[in-house]
């Protein structure tokens, strides 16, 4: 008996971690009130990541990535905020927690990097206190001993001599490292999941480099779980165990990495990837961009959010509203006319001959290309 | 080449502060942009890409060196002239908002140089800003009376764009126009200004830090380290050999978006030393995995390995 579950266990290796996962968020949704209306910025997002592996959540700017992961920390504004959903982190559910209770997962059990360091870090104290600080208040280590694994911690990231780093005030370090304290910081107190939002956004494409490459050891060294938020699929490619792409509020399209890169489904995530710079890309080659902007999260139309910017756009788009639906195993999307398959090459050839706007751009690089 | 350049740099340095706290942001930085051709800076922040940028389009004076514009050292001008010529030549910012006036309406920001300059009515600047905002890809009806801050930052990208264009500049230096954008925002604005180039007959310096951005707009590169050219050449020579471990690291840490391609080696190590007290010999070498003896005695120069194809390195990758 004992022997069949565990040869079960080995053949559906998938299926047991889904059992446990680390995290899941089911039907997340955060609006906020504004004077101009009710911005609905996560608009049903479920999500499952099991422990030690990485999810890159992708999107362009103002599709939710950020308030996602603020729901899902609970880090949110006190007034003007309307929340439902589930997020159930090491079994428990996050949302029955008191603000204690919470605070005492913050740090400890789930820590967060920011784009903007510098929006976290204390400009006027040292980064030795701001790391020693937590060490003791959470680890409850004493002050030698804080200091220690604080240099430790600044090794760990790649900062040159840490233990005179330690006396550094946060202006008086690069960009770059900068994001690396950060990053020892939330690694302080040896977190189970580390919400990364954005974290190389605005840094030169080396320090980026240095920054994942960093984010990638510790994770491994600490089987530890991430969330990677990034505008650039590229960044994820080969950091990620599966992405969920964002687009107005929803995840339109999530899968493993590998599926994602070799079969979208999506026109929005394939127009993401097509619209990466590539240094293969053959001389005088045109980008791919995306034309238009995302929505207005105030006013999202009836319909796909994507429609008007897209390709493969059909009538039934701006009527009906797809449902995120799972076409093969893991593989999720939610679009009525599919890149590859006979419903999205129709919408697709129809809407070049008619000379959509959209289908056009895209038209235009197939035919250079 | 140098003849029928319409922009030649030669031997430029920029200094900032005095004494003890001097830094030297520009330390002898040579190149040529034939017209109608655009050159890509690269490099990571603090190479020294912006000072150089702006000496260049003469927002700044250099501490020394010359800059040519169609062979005229402009700084030799009398002031008067000189304002002129400067109209030639004109700059995009990398922060697309905060580089626009907030309480502005988008089509007075466009008209601005022109009201500055004169010579035409209200009703022809009208017009003109609005032909500029079309060419840029925005609805002047629809932008034109809006201000930057209900914009997105590609939006605010392409009104810079378009302000810059409006005294018909020959030159136009591009700082970081995409560093901060998205990624789909990115392809937009890079499209956008080799369509405006074509149109517009631009000769180009395009300042990033990203590589693949480079080569989606120039036709060649010039990398830069601390204040000093590494290695310059065509776009293509660049980054499929590039020659200076420099350059090596820069097109290695251009994330690829393919899954199944390897990690390429451990990114670069280390931090950029401080310019205020650069290293000896070969400025690049306390990050250079090949760095030798000789690196930290002896400063590379600048040589030309390949027809057209310079590298500053005691061991570049074709003799390895
Ligand atoms: N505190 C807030 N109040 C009102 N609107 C907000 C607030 N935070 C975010 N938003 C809105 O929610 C939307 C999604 O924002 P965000 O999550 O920051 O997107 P992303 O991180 O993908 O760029 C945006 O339209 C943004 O303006
Ligand atoms: N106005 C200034 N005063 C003093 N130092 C400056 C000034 N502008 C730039 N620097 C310094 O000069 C060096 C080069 O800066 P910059 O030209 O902005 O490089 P990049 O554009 O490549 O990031 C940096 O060390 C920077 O700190
Ligand atoms: S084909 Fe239709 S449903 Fe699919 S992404 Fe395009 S607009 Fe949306
Ligand atoms: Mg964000
Ligand atoms: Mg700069």
């Amino acid at each position: 008996m004992t022997k069949s579950r565990s040869g079960l266990a080995a053949a559906f290796p998938a299926a047991t971690e889904l059992h446990d996962p680390l995290l899941e968020v089911v039907d997340l949704a955060t609006s906020f009130q504004t004077p101009r209306g009710l911005v609905r910025a996560v608009d049903g997002v479920s999500l499952t990541l099991a422990r030690s592996r990485t999810l890159g959540v992708v999107g362009e700017t103002g599709s939710g990535k950020t308030v996602l992961i603020r729901s899902i920390m609970g880090l949110l504004p006190r007034h003007g905020v309307q929340r439902s959903g589930k997020v159930i982190f090491a079994g428990r559910d996050l949302g029955a927690l008191g603000e204690r209770d919470l605070r005492r997962v913050w740090g400890t059990e789930m820590a967060m990097v920011f784009q903007d360091p510098m929006t976290a870090l204390n400009p006027v104290v040292r980064i030795g206190r701001q790391l020693t600080e937590s060490l003791r208040l959470r680890a409850g280590l004493d002050r030698k001993a804080a200091i220690e694994t604080a240099v430790a911690l600044l090794e760990s990231v790649g900062i040159a001599s840490p233990r005179e780093r330690l006396r550094s005030y946060p202006h008086e370090l690069s960009g770059g490292m900068r994001q690396r304290v950060m990053i020892a910081i939330a690694l302080a107190c040896g977190p189970k999941l580390l919400l990364a939002d954005e974290p190389t956004t605005g840094l030169d494409v080396t320090v980026q480099a240095q920054v994942l490459d960093v984010l990638g050891t510790q994770q491994a060294e600490r089987s530890m779980a991430m969330i990677l938020v990034t505008h650039d699929l590229g960044v994820v490619a080969t950091r990620a165990d599966s992405i969920a792409v964002m687009y107005a509020g929803r995840v339109v399209e999530s899968a493993s990495t590998a599926v994602i890169f070799d079969s979208a489904k999506m026109p929005y995530t394939e127009a993401l990837m097509r619209s990466i710079p590539r240094l293969d890309a053959p001389p005088g080659a045109r980008l791919a961009a995306i034309p238009g902007r995302p929505p207005d999260l105030t006013t999202v139309p009836t319909g796909c959010a994507f429609a008007p910017r897209c390709a493969y756009v059909t009538e039934r788009c701006i009527h009906e509203t797809p449902p995120l639906t799972e076409s093969a195993p893991g593989h999720y999307h939610a679009c009525w006319n599919p890149v590859g398959s006979p419903e999205g090459e129709q919408a697709f050839s129809t809407n070049l001959a008619k000379g959509v706007m959209a289908a056009v751009e895209i038209a235009q690089r197939e035919v250079r290309k | 080449m140098s003849e029928q350049a319409l922009l030649s740099v030669e031997n430029l340095v920029v200094d900032y502060g005095r004494r003890h706290r001097r830094v030297q942001a520009v330390s002898g930085v040579s190149f040529a942009v034939p017209e109608r051709q655009t050159l890509g800076l690269v490099g990571e922040s603090g190479s020294g890409k912006s000072t150089t940028g702006r000496c260049v389009s003469f927002v700044q004076r250099p501490t020394g060196g010359t800059v040519r514009f169609a062979g005229t050292d402009l700084s030799t001008l009398p002031a008067r002239e000189l304002r002129r010529a400067r109209t030639k030549l004109q700059m995009v910012f990398q922060d697309p908002i905060s580089s626009l006036n907030p309480r502005r309406k988008v089509i007075d920001i466009v008209a601005e140089p022109l009201a500055i300059w004169g010579g035409v009515n209200r009703k022809e600047m009208m017009r003109r800003a609005a032909d500029m905002l079309e060419a840029v890809g925005m609805d002047p009806a629809v932008t034109g009376n809006r201000r930057p801050g209900e914009l997105s930052g590609g939006q605010c990208q392409r009104i810079s764009v378009a302000r810059a264009l409006m005294l018909e500049p020959a030159l136009l230096v591009c700082d970081e126009p995409v560093s901060a954008l998205d990624v789909s925002v990115q392809a937009q604005i890079l499209n956008l200004l080799t369509d405006l180039k074509e149109r517009y007959g631009l000769t180009m310096l395009f300042i990033a830090h990203d590589l693949a951005v480079v080569k989606a707009t120039s036709d060649r590169v010039a990398v830069m380290y601390l204040g000093k050219l590494c290695e310059l050449g065509p776009v293509e020579d660049l980054y499929l050999s590039p020659q200076h471990p420099y350059s090596a690291a820069l097109v290695d840490a251009v994330p690829v978006p393919d899954p199944r391609r390897p990690v390429a080696g451990p990114p670069l190590s280390g931090d950029m030393p401080s310019p205020a007290d650069p290293p000896s010999g070969c400025r690049f070498r306390t990050r250079c995995p090949f760095a030798q003896d000789i690196c930290a005695i002896e400063e590379p120069p600048l040589e030309e390995i390949a027809p057209g194809h310079l590298v500053a390195c005691h061991f570049p990758t074709s003799s390895r």
